[in-house]
């Protein structure tokens, strides 16, 4: 066993029997992945990718360690606003995904199942009410979170609030996308700010704020230019590439860093040979421990993800000269919100844009919202004549993701686009 | 007729232009349409509705977002039915003024949409008249010569209430999705404003923001009433962070009861309200009759899903004799059949018998029974029988597996149930048997030879089957696979009593108990001894027994 795996082993130990005490231990960890992730990076993915993953790794460590320069937040929350306050925006659901780093989500599922939230609730919300309750996680001074784009979302929250009195607010965000939603979100955004001034003790800036939607418009732009050169070159990467590029976009959008990053990769990728093998258009989650399709993605030159609406939920500009309506825009607009034809819409969108062989669309286990309109999204594409695949399994709990029946759909379906390329 | 499902809908808006409204309640028996047109992982309720809406003559339907689910179930009914009026009313969180603003807004592009739709017109006057003529305030009761019953939680569907009121169970008060009365304030200056205004103002839900008001609401609403029963429906995910919260909070017994719409469920449910009625002592038959002359001898019979079982018993509390027998197809045959046995093993005929009283699932097909009772309470009482100490029970029977909390004097205090799915039951261990190829009697004794730990990671049953079939194929050894079956059912039983509460000392019942493979997997798991009393399977009717003498010393 090698020194990492016995650490690993010793913190899930350390959670589990004395939960109160193990926390700095596990940042410990996270800190020794971030130098690590640095000076040791992944040979076998592309440089772009591994300095992504040592961007967040960094970015969750060094919050962490200090509980003040942070909020706990869902993936949706206007991390924009939390910039303007020099705090950092740490979503519930990638936290989860950290906490398997020590195999804990299994521990900590149980534990929430057995004070009697629903198994049939979605594992990241599970992984990190387990967490929290069992007295693993410390917490934080505020939290943050939107309806969108799920039910766990404020319950999660406000369970939390009760449970363990982290205060947080609530962005109720409207079904559709018009003049009254836009106010009325935009007026809850102001008022975010307005508590965020007395709960940190910091005045807000406006020029901040539009300097960082400045930034965030141009970032937007480079990474879509970044995917288009990703469907012409071979870019290795791994499936939770897909997910450090989501918490980029969701968690450091507006930042001077992450769009240094976006500018590196463009350059960067233009050095990559020809891409000859398939392009996949992931929709949803990514089980990135799964066997099989690490197997099959992970730094695979005849297989590439090339990229996931989970990255790309929002199109568009923001209007800087207001701030806040266009952020209410923003959120409004996102695909995850509102009825469905309006995300096959979107999707439909990128796929005439990046013209991918195929779509994989992973029906994460609790994930109703995702779940509900996996069948009409394959209709949507029929019509497009791209062929599509529904895998269910669950983005964090093994135990509700059977790899072999993975593998069998997964590798039927690569059958069938292999031999549809050459039937052309 | 438009259908309805959620308290926020704005009915009277409808009703005000003579439409007809109707609270939709499905009760199907299969999922087929919301299967293909959904996803199976969908609440249970919502596919409901979908079927609900193939099968019968609505004109549309008025969703409101109320969650993912029924998002959702708009989309697909958009797009596969295109002639209805299929209506999403986006309603806002935000009780506070800028949300009621926006709920009056809302309601009017619905009412145009709906204008648009139908040819009909609205009439604000007409809904001023209505409002009038409906305002009425909720008001909780308590009965006196009944047991009171609150209900909390996601929508309860109405096969409950009828339960409780058969059993002469006053319902004190139902604040679930539906089940309140609608909170109408008139405004005259503004008559939609003033009806949004008091849409949002009912007993919030959980998708409300304001919703962590409900907990002061029900600690007050708990003190009139005896128990509580906090329902929530398979794949509705919402309530039970409150339940989770409740339970330490509320001091009243309360009752966590899943259901997901199939009028399958319904023997689910009647096990668990009955026991639920029953460990608050009341609701029981009042008067027996008696049979019999001479030496006084009680009978309990025990219909379950894999065995039938019987146990005769004296007036001195002494098993005179027992018998077991595979329940078949019909579980009347195998009631007829046990009754032979245990009459010609004691001796007796059937005149001698002056009480019998079934449990079990098939306990309402036993025709010869003079009462019922379920097998939670007669567990209970079994369990004390055979050994006063015990304060836990693990009862993993054919189909299910529950864990029973019992005073000091062998009362149920709780108890928690998994009848939802065969992982964790004596099925699932059939059916890993026939996959290793062995006999399930075998299963136990071969798993205490295994020498090589390893882990079965699928909850599910059907997904531990093909991770067994893939162990088979990797040549991994029988034994083994044997050993993490049993750890599997442990750590799945672990859970189950960790929600029942741990107290030594613990017992171990049903058919399971007799495979020594789960017995020391589970021992390990809870770190305490288990007790298994010689026949592990007649301690649910030597149970049903001794109800059945209480009701024999209750004459005398």
């Amino acid at each position: 066993m090698s020194v990492v795996d016995k650490y690993i082993d010793y913190v899930r130990n350390e959670a589990i029997e004395n939960p109160e005490n193990s926390f700095s231990k596990m940042v410990l960890g996270f800190k020794a992945n971030k130098l690590k992730t640095k000076l040791l990076p992944k040979r076998n993915i592309s440089k772009g990718y591994q300095k992504l993953e040592a961007m967040m790794m960094s970015m969750v460590a060094d919050s962490l360690g200090n509980e003040k320069s942070y909020v706990w937040s869902n993936i949706f929350a206007p991390c924009e606003i939390m910039e303007c306050f020099g705090l950092n925006t740490l979503s519930i659901e990638c936290l989860s995904c950290y906490l398997t780093g020590y195999h804990l989500e299994d521990h900590f599922i149980d534990y929430a199942q057995n004070t009697g939230i629903a198994p049939t609730l979605c594992s990241y919300h599970k992984t990190f009410v387990g967490a929290v309750d069992s007295g693993v996680i410390p917490k934080p001074v505020y939290a943050v979170t939107t309806s969108l784009s799920c039910d766990g979302n404020l319950n999660t929250f406000r369970y939390l609030e009760k449970k363990k009195g982290v205060p947080f607010t609530f962005l109720d965000i409207p079904y559709a996308c018009d003049e009254a939603s836009i106010a009325y979100l935009a007026e809850q955004l102001k008022t975010l700010t307005k508590e965020l001034e007395v709960r940190f003790q910091k005045k807000f800036d406006m020029e901040k704020l539009k300097e960082t939607i400045r930034i965030e418009n141009e970032t937007r732009k480079e990474l879509m230019r970044f995917l288009e050169l990703q469907q012409k070159h071979y870019y290795p990467g791994e499936l939770i590439s897909q997910l450090y590029l989501m918490m980029g976009t969701h968690l450091m959008m507006g930042r001077q860093e992450f769009l240094d990053l976006v500018r590196f990769m463009i350059k960067d990728i233009k050095t990559y040979p020809i891409f000859e093998g398939k392009r996949i258009l992931w929709v949803h989650l990514l089980p990135f421990y799964q066997e099989s399709l690490r197997q099959y993605f992970n730094s695979s030159d005849k297989y590439q993800v090339t990229a996931s609406d989970i990255i790309i939920d929002f199109r568009g500009e923001l209007d800087e000269s207001d701030p806040f309506k266009a952020l209410a825009k923003k959120i409004l607009n996102n695909l995850y919100n509102g009825s469905y034809s309006h995300k096959a819409d979107m999707i439909g969108t990128l796929v005439d844009e990046l013209k991918p062989d195929a779509i994989i669309h992973f029906c994460h286990w609790g994930c109703k919202q995702a779940s509900g309109g996996s069948i009409l999204l394959k209709e949507k594409m029929k019509e497009k004549n791209i062929p599509m695949l529904i895998l269910d399994g669950d983005g964090i709990d093994k135990r509700n993701s059977h790899d072999g029946q993975i593998k069998t759909r997964l590798e039927a379906f690569l059958e069938l686009i292999e031999s549809e390329g050459k039937s052309c | 007729m438009l259908g309805y499902i959620c308290k926020y809908a704005p009915i009277e808006v409808f009703e005000a232009m003579g439409v007809e409204m109707k609270r939709m309640e499905p009760e199907v028996t299969n999922f087929n349409q919301a299967d293909i047109l959904m996803h199976p992982n969908i609440c249970s309720f919502t596919k409901g509705l979908l079927e609900d809406v193939f099968m019968n003559e609505y004109e549309g339907i008025v969703l409101t977002t109320c969650c993912d689910s029924i998002r959702r179930l708009y989309d697909v009914l958009k797009e596969k039915m295109p002639d209805k009026f299929i209506y999403m009313l986006d309603t806002p969180r935000i009780t506070k003024d800028a949300g009621v603003v926006l709920y009056e807004q809302r309601i009017r592009d619905m009412i145009r949409a709906y204008e648009e739709f139908s040819g009909k017109k609205f009439d604000e006057n007409k809904l001023k008249e209505l409002i009038k003529k409906r305002q009425e305030e909720q008001s909780i009761a308590r009965k006196e010569d009944a047991l009171n019953i609150g209900i909390v939680g996601a929508r309860a569907n109405d096969s409950i209430k009828r339960i409780l009121e058969e059993r002469n169970v006053h319902v004190t008060f139902d604040v679930t999705c539906t089940g309140l009365v609608r909170k109408l304030l008139l405004d005259e200056e503004n008559v939609l404003r003033g009806y949004a205004r008091g849409l949002l103002s009912q007993f919030p839900c959980m998708r409300m923001e304001e919703a962590s008001n409900r907990d002061e609401l029900l600690k007050q609403y708990a003190e009139s009433v005896d128990g509580i029963i906090y329902h929530t429906v398979q794949f509705c995910d919402n309530y039970s962070y409150e339940y989770a919260w409740l339970k330490d909070v509320i001091t009243k017994p309360m009752l966590l009861l899943e259901t997901d719409y199939t009028k399958q469920s319904y023997g689910q449910i009647l096990t668990r309200i009955e026991a639920f009625l029953e460990s608050l002592n009341k609701g029981m038959k009042k008067v027996p009759k008696v049979g019999g002359q001479g030496t006084m001898y009680v009978m309990g019979v025990d219909s379950g899903s894999t065995s039938t079982n019987a146990v005769i018993m004296d007036q001195d509390r002494k098993i005179k004799a027992f018998s077991v027998v595979r329940t078949g197809a019909k579980s009347g045959e195998s009631a007829d059949k046990i009754l032979k046995e245990v009459l010609e093993k004691a001796g007796l005929k059937r005149e001698d018998i002056s009480w019998i009283v079934s449990t079990g699932y098939g306990r309402v097909s036993i025709p010869y029974a003079d009462e019922t009772v379920t097998e939670i309470s007669c567990h209970g009482r079994g369990a004390h029988y055979f050994n006063p100490k015990i304060r836990t029970i693990l009862d993993i029977g054919g189909q299910d597996s529950k864990g029973i909390k019992l005073s000091d004097k062998g009362e149920v205090i709780d108890f928690v149930m998994n009848d939802k799915c065969a992982a964790g039951t004596g099925r699932f261990l059939e059916m890993i048997a026939r996959t290793l190829e062995v006999d399930i009697s075998e299963l136990g004794t071969i798993a205490l030879q295994s020498t090589e730990d390893i882990e079965i990671t699928s909850m599910c049953s059907v997904f531990a089957e093909s991770e067994v079939i893939s162990l088979i194929a990797n040549n991994k050894e029988k034994t083994d696979i044997a050993n993490g079956i049993c750890r599997a059912i442990a750590n799945k039983s672990f859970s189950l009593l960790k929600r029942v509460g741990m107290e030594g000392e613990y017992m171990m019942t049903g058919g399971v108990a007799k495979n020594p493979g789960v017995v020391r997997a589970v021992e390990e798991k809870i770190g305490a001894k288990l007790y298994i009393c010689p026949e592990p399977e007649i301690v649910g009717a030597t149970g049903a027994a001794m109800y059945a003498l209480d009701r024999l010393q209750q004459q005398m």
